[in-house]
């Protein structure tokens, strides 16, 4: 086909949808209601790219609390940290919250998915959603994971990390083992595309900065 | 949240995390690397700026099919840089962006797959936003109905370079 046409990942989300993954992370919705909830979202963003005539389809990680963070629901050893509760881990805070400020980031929306103990995939990160997706379209799909060098540095917050691994890139080891084994089985699925997000490569090679910081 | 490094070494580790997750998997699906400048604020200013040229050698060791790249914006510079070294590889080519009001027009669109066509061939050219339109859960970068308009102008875009090349 000449000119695929398709989208990067994420779609955004209803009010109806906001409330309910805010009601989810406070364990206030038990998971069926919320699945209930986040289905019906999903069969819209599809419903919509039909429309539109997309090509490859996504189902918009309408599931997600962000395109990375929701790994702190499906992996052992995490924990969802606003950068509101992670300014305790940051040596100048005074620095750190005018930088939020200059950099208009939003410090309670951006969750880090902090390893606080050893990483274990407790189920798979992105299977149900193909599966999903699958019952709703007949044309190929798109299913999108955080790359492993974004997830080794987001992770990584040494007071929280250390005792579970002791150095960065131990804890890399489960990383990649865990994101092979989630192709494998997207692949025995037969998903026909896999997009590893790495936005931040730009930042390692862009920022001029040695303390600034991105969010992404 | 990340902080910075030595670029080179920081770049090499990238590459070869990569390589390690998609080994053995590279011929059974396509593989993509998604790449942007952030998407957290609908201020461009604030944004990170700036081409793709320092991310050449990284990019060529990491064996992925597909270079999923912002190019909506002027901030990421020149196509010729991936182009010229890329070819052979597909290129997810960013043509709209996911955090203005207005969708683009289909006529600016196919402008940009124009440009494309210097160095891919259309089988090679996917057509995405430069970044999705969500991505953090309490801060979309859009609304669903400008987003929907976005998909539309794409398709319309990619049926306008069909057409001229069937001429």
């Amino acid at each position: 086909m000449q000119f695929p046409v398709t989208q990067v990942g994420s779609w955004p989300r209803s009010p109806k949808l906001l409330a309910a993954l805010r009601e989810r992370r406070s364990g206030r919705m038990p998971a069926n209601q919320f699945k209930t909830v986040a289905d019906q979202a999903i069969q819209h963003c599809v419903d919509l790219q039909h429309q539109a005539g997309v090509d490859y389809v996504v189902d918009g990680e309408l599931r997600r609390d962000s395109f990375y963070s929701f790994l702190t629901e499906k992996v052992e050893g995490t924990q969802l940290m606003s950068l509101a509760e992670m300014l305790d881990t940051v040596e100048d805070k005074a620095a750190f919250e005018e930088m939020l400020q200059t950099l208009d980031a939003p410090a309670f929306a951006i969750r880090n998915p902090t390893c606080v103990g050893k990483l274990r995939r407790r189920e798979s990160l992105a299977v149900d959603e193909l599966k999903f997706l699958r019952s709703l379209t007949d044309r190929p799909v798109k299913v999108t994971l955080p790359g492993p060098y974004l997830l080794t540095r987001a992770m990584w917050v040494t007071a929280y990390s250390v005792d579970a691994y002791g150095d960065k890139p131990a804890m890399a080891d489960d990383i990649v083992a865990i994101l092979r084994a989630e192709l494998a089985e997207l692949v025995a699925h037969h998903v026909e595309f896999v997009q590893f997000d790495e936005p931040v490569l730009t930042e390692i090679v862009h920022s001029s900065d040695d303390k600034r910081r991105t969010f992404m | 949240m990340a902080t910075r490094r030595d670029a080179g070494d920081e770049l090499a580790y990238a590459a070869e995390l990569m390589n390690q997750v998609v080994k053995g998997f590279e011929d059974q699906v396509r593989i993509g690397l998604h790449v942007c400048r952030g998407n957290w604020s609908k201020r461009e200013d604030v944004l990170i700026s700036g081409d793709y040229q320092p991310l050449v050698s990284c990019f060529s060791q990491m064996n992925v099919k597909q270079l999923v790249l912002e190019y909506a914006t002027p901030r990421a510079g020149d196509l010729a840089i991936i182009g010229k070294e890329f070819h052979e590889r597909e290129i997810g080519l960013g043509v709209c962006n996911p955090r203005t009001d207005q969708a683009e027009s289909v006529k600016e669109i196919a402008e940009r797959v124009r440009d494309a066509l210097m160095f891919w061939s259309p089988e090679k050219i996917f057509l995405n936003p430069d970044c999705g339109f969500g991505c953090f859960a309490n801060r979309c970068v859009n609304e669903e109905q400008v987003a929907f308009e976005k998909l539309k102008a794409m398709v319309g875009a990619a049926k306008l370079a069909r057409a001229e090349l069937r001429g």
